[in-house]
């Protein structure tokens, strides 16, 4: 069985923020089952996460779209782990 | 020592420029830290400030300013700890679990006591510290030697693992940096003014290497969307 590397919360709010982006479409509401199997978290678990996602104002309330503020800090995000990967660096 | 009195000018120039190009360095290698608050990855920033502290000492002492004779290893031991910080980071970079974190950490604080400790004894005093640091030159430069051989081979098995052109740059960086390592040994030993050269060319080209990853990694990506 392949062992799936233990991620911490952080590293969770990235994926799930990518994942959030990818499936997102403007004024779409993204569906949380489509998420939850990319994710790989229990769904009451990725409830959570999106509860606290919608509390530090990363993604919408309704839509579950990237914010203006969460399109930026993926945007970080995605720039900060590509550099790790170009260091040599895992995380 | 023939080299370390030549062109005094030059190498104060050649110094200040690789400690600015350090210090562009450590804005983006604070980066991941600040991301993921992660304690082993403080050890990226700090040794890249590290290494431009070691340089801009060596700019000091080459500048008309001069350095007093009892701190002339000051550039050394602070290379060196720029080393070891590089290194730890490479070692507790992917220990996962919450104990290597921990020790990950534990090794970063030990390494900054171990410094500041040995900074207090060479103030206070100066005499004991002068003559125990100058002997311990030369292995310091071996500790650097090890440590850049250790991350090279780190790096290059990483990429060897996840095979990525992108990938391939940084262990050279890190090869470079061993290779001007050694020259200075050789420098060290029998004062070959080739040896010498090789080793503040080599040392730019790390750098240089260094700068390059980091500028694609955060300024073109941000100029390729702004095409699109």
């Amino acid at each position: 069985m392949k062992k799936i590397p233990r991620r911490d919360k952080l590293k969770i709010y990235g994926d799930l923020l990518s994942v959030l982006k990818s499936e997102g479409n403007e004024g779409e509401r993204v569906i949380l089952t489509r998420v939850q199997v990319q994710i790989n978290v229990p769904f009451d678990r990725l409830k959570n996460y999106i509860t606290e996602l919608r509390e530090l104002d990363l993604i919408e309330d309704e839509t579950l779209n990237l914010t203006k503020k969460g399109k930026q800090y993926i945007m970080e995000y995605e720039k900060v782990i590509e550099f790790m990967k170009r260091m040599g660096l895992t995380y | 020592m023939f080299a370390t009195s030549m062109y005094p000018t030059e190498r104060m120039i050649v110094e200040i420029v690789a400690t600015i190009l350090c210090l562009i360095l450590v804005k983006f290698m604070i980066k991941p830290y600040k991301l993921t608050r992660e304690g082993t990855l403080l050890g990226l920033p700090l040794g890249f400030a590290f290494l431009g502290i070691s340089y801009a000492l060596a700019a000091i002492s080459y500048s008309p300013l001069g350095f007093p004779q009892e701190f002339i290893w000051l550039p050394f031991l602070t290379r060196s700890f720029a080393f070891v910080f590089l290194a730890t980071t490479y070692l507790f970079s992917n220990r996962k679990s919450k104990n290597g974190q921990l020790l990950g950490e534990l090794t970063i604080s030990l390494l900054v006591i171990g410094l500041a400790i040995l900074l207090l004894i060479a103030f206070v005093a100066p005499e004991f510290a002068f003559n125990g640091y100058s002997n311990a030159n030369v292995y310091l430069r071996f500790v650097n030697l090890i440590c850049l051989s250790y991350i090279a081979i780190y790096t290059l098995r990483s990429h060897v693992r996840n095979p990525d052109p992108t990938t391939i740059w940084i262990p050279f960086g890190f090869i470079f940096l061993a290779i001007s390592q050694y020259s200075l040994l050789f420098w060290y030993i029998d004062s070959s003014f080739s040896a010498f050269i090789g080793s503040l060319v080599t040392r730019f080209v790390g750098l240089a290497i260094f700068l390059f990853v980091s500028y694609r990694t955060f300024y073109r990506s941000d100029e390729k969307k702004g095409l699109k």
